[in-house]
């Protein structure tokens, strides 16, 4: 795959950019997150965690089946802050 | 070449489905193009003389009992998968007709003449448009009789306006 | 361009209203409660946003809020969701560029408030069952969890229920009892009329945002937080798209094949004149046929599979109205300035590998991707349940047994969340989460019935997995169960 397709559209990384975080040691999705921001964005990475998992075994190998998903934290949604803290139920 | 990699069901493939020769000739018959195990049997309870089958499983393709179809089309709008057609080739004239079901806009007339298509998407003849019926009972799936060379009643599936629109 | 007329649908249009696009106050046409990204689209304007980093333009994608391609800046607020966001009259829609300052804004705070969901629940009340999705799997298990006196709520993000079910047009397969030969727009109002007169509450235009091991949901309905405590849960959650990484996958006018259907079947707008298929599963193919039904050419469907995955009789109804159905082809690239002029597609080798000299390109300007699907498990593992990779069965998921309960019990899954299926399998696995959180719950009621209902639910979903479509499901649903097993036996 070319360097430069977008692989995380919301925080518009490449393919590139990924690989490289890989092979300077970077292998679970959530080391990458940490670095790249991939997975951060208003999608919280739905968009782009299986393609990443995948990339990720394309270079170190091992199994997409052991990659540990991203999304079980809450929120599901992007929510704004303030709706979150009380701000939004203005009865 | 199977129909798993291009889509196109072939004599082949086709054989243990069809009615015989014989029944053919006789008058308007069902050809029920389902050669694959789908969990699916609408086509059973649509059929009034209980001539449509599914033996055991209801994954199993249908069998059809040809002398008790009468080609009456009832089981034709019920397929969700629109792979059911009614085909006559009893006539001394050298003409068939293929009834089948057709979801597009818009709706031939009856007196058009249509491009009728082969299972590839292939315009193979004229045809004229001897019946379109679409009651309520259908529920928008209407049906469509057009007139072929019988030669082509089993390659004709399809057809198309002849102002180019599906 | 907006569809006239249609096959199988009526569009039932609102009031048609102006808006204003852009500083330069262009105003254009739109109608009022469609989202704000049909009423651009049917405008032919697909650039909504500039992208963050790279300034990439970018259009919708996704069309049911998940993906974040179609933030724009509606009357001065940046963020807004405009695949889910109803127009409104005099709203101002403005290109977004980089990320915008004011924290991501939630999918209704522009414009005029929200419909209300149709029925409310207390802040902070406890239930005995609450259910989360209204598809086919969501409605069938409020229906025998009602059956069986259970007072349940469902609860779903959509303002009509229905899950997939809305934008089906065709008409589904199985038998009398999985509504077969019905058309699935249709089958969502049956399953609705079920509920008529039992203990159930539906909470249309609710999020679920999290969902906490105490069992409180936590919901956010237009700009409305609330709470809400349940005994037992079943996530009827479905399913959602994967992406596929190609050269300028992110141009606008690449779309998920729900969008597509969203766009197409709900809103009465078509995605384009011409459009590529990639996929060549029921979902690649009944779309494919879905969009020649509203006269749009398509130029093909392709598949990286060296067979077509879906039906043949699916595959069948387009290759007769002509289109090409490509096995083992790939998606190379897509080009243009800032939409979608062309694709170019090639043949990929046994090791799934371009095939050079291959390329073939081809002038489309939508391209739709129906290259399967995740199951929505988000909130299950939020909550502990213990999760599983089933490929077979789609991806993560919460490890459940045959009643659909998951390692946290009273907390139940079932339908698409549980593994990508079907609506017929779908429907089922609701009825018998259904029956299992009454069950659980200890409702009073008919225990004869119940397992009545119970062996007959398990027998139809043995039916219905039992041919070589059902393999993947049956076999992924088999080995979850015996590693389930040997991890009980390992914990004794
Ligand atoms: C093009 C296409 C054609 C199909 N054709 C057929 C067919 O012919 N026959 C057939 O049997 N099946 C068919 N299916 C499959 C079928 O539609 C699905 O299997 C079925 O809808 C799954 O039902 P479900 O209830 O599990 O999920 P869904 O129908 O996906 O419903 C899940 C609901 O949960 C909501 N939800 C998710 N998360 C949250 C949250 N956090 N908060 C609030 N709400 C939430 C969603 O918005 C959605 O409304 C087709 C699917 C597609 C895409
Ligand atoms: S695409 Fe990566 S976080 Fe959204
Ligand atoms: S979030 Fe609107 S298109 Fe995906």
């Amino acid at each position: 795959m070319k360097d430069d397709v977008i692989i995380c559209r919301c925080e518009d990384i490449t393919y590139g950019e990924i690989v490289e975080a890989i092979d300077s040691g970077l292998t679970t999705l959530d080391e990458l997150k940490r670095v790249l921001r991939t997975g951060m964005g208003p999608c919280q990475g739905r968009t782009c965690s299986r393609l990443i998992s995948r990339i990720i075994v394309e270079r170190v190998g091992g199994e997409v089946a052991d990659m540990k998903t991203l999304l079980d934290r809450p929120p599901t949604m992007p929510v704004e802050i303030g709706i979150l803290a009380g701000e939004g139920n203005e009865e | 070449m199977n129909h798993r990699r291009d889509g196109i069901l072939r004599n082949e493939e086709l054989k243990h489905h069809l009615p015989p020769l014989t029944r053919l000739s006789a008058g308007p018959v069902v050809v029920i193009e389902c050669v694959e195990d789908i969990p699916c049997n609408p086509c059973v309870q649509a059929c009034p003389r209980d001539a449509i089958v599914i033996e055991g499983d209801i994954n199993n393709t249908p069998t059809v009992d040809y002398d008790k179809c009468n080609g009456c089309g009832l089981c034709i709008s019920a397929c969700p998968g629109l792979a059911i057609f009614v085909v006559d080739a009893s006539r001394a004239d050298g003409l068939g007709t293929v009834t089948l079901p057709y979801e597009y806009l818009p709706l031939p007339k009856k007196d058009e003449i249509v491009s009728a298509i082969d299972r590839e998407g292939n315009i193979v003849s004229d045809a004229l448009v001897t019946r379109v019926v679409d009651s309520k009972a259908l529920d928008r799936t209407p049906l469509v009789s057009i007139e072929v060379p019988q030669q082509y009643v089993m390659i004709v599936r399809h057809f198309r306006c002849k102002d180019g629109r599906d | 361009m907006r569809l006239t007329r249609h096959p199988i649908l009526e569009f039932d249009r609102g009031r048609e209203i102006e808006f204003e696009f852009e500083f330069d106050g262009r105003r254009l046409l739109g109608f009022e409660g469609e989202s704000i990204a049909a009423a651009l689209h049917a405008n032919d304007i697909r650039v909504f946003r500039e992208s963050v980093r790279r300034k990439r333009p970018r259009g919708f994608f996704c069309a049911i809020g998940r993906c974040s391609s179609c933030l724009m800046t509606v009357d001065g607020i940046p963020n807004i969701m405009t695949c889910v966001t109803p127009l409104r009259e005099g709203m101002r829609v403005e290109t977004q560029r980089g990320k915008g300052t004011i924290p991501l804004a939630d999918l209704s705070s522009a414009g005029s408030p929200p419909p209300e969901p149709r029925r409310d629940s207390d802040d902070g009340a406890t239930i005995p069952l609450a259910i989360v999705g209204m598809g086919p799997a969501g409605l069938s298990a409020a229906a025998y969890a009602g059956r069986m006196g259970v007072e349940t709520v469902v609860i779903d993000e959509n303002l009509v229920p229905g899950g997939q079910l809305i934008k089906q047009t065709h008409m589904f397969f199985g038998s009398r009892e999985h509504y077969a030969q019905i058309r699935g727009v249709d089958i969502g109002d049956r399953l609705i009329a079920n509920l008529e007169s039992l203990p159930v509450k539906l909470m249309l235009g609710t999020t679920v945002l999290g969902l906490y091991p105490d069992r409180t949901l936590s919901l956010l309905a237009g700009t409305r937080h609330m709470q809400l405590k349940a005994d037992a849960v079943i996530l009827a959650t479905g399913a959602s798209e994967n992406m596929l990484a190609f050269e300028n996958c992110d141009l606008p006018g690449v779309y998920g094949a729900g969008a597509v259907q969203t766009l197409m079947n709900v809103h009465g707008v078509v995605p384009g004149k011409r459009v590529l298929m990639v996929g060549a599963g029921n979902i690649g193919l009944i779309v494919a046929y879905q969009l020649l039904q509203a006269g749009v050419d398509v130029a093909a469907v392709i598949d990286a599979a060296p067979e077509i995955g879906g039906y043949h009789v699916h595959a069948a109804k387009i290759r007769r109205a002509g289109v090409p159905i490509l096995i083992s082809h790939t998606i190379l690239r897509v080009t243009g300035p800032d939409r979608v002029e062309s694709a170019e597609i090639c043949r990929v080798d046994d090791h799934w590998q371009p095939v050079p000299g291959s390329e073939r390109k081809l002038p489309v300007d939508a391209v739709c991707l129906a290259v399967g699907l995740t199951p929505n498990c988000e909130l299950a593992f939020q909550m502990g349940c213990r999760q599983t990779y089933m490929s077979e069965l789609g991806g993560p998921v919460a490890v459940h047994g045959p009643d659909l309960e998951t390692s946290i019990p009273g907390v139940f899954i079932a339908g698409d969340a549980s593994g990508v299926e079907e609506a017929s399998t779908a429907m089922i696995e609701g009825r018998l989460a259904g029956l299992a959180a009454a069950e659980w719950l200890g409702a009073e009621s008919d225990t004869d019935e119940l397992a009545r209902l119970r062996d007959e639910a398990a027998d139809s979903l043995k039916t219905l997995r039992a041919g070589p479509f059902g393999a993947k499901a049956r076999e992924g649903k088999e080995k979850m169960l015996s590693s389930m097993n040997e991890d009980k036996a390992g914990t004794q």
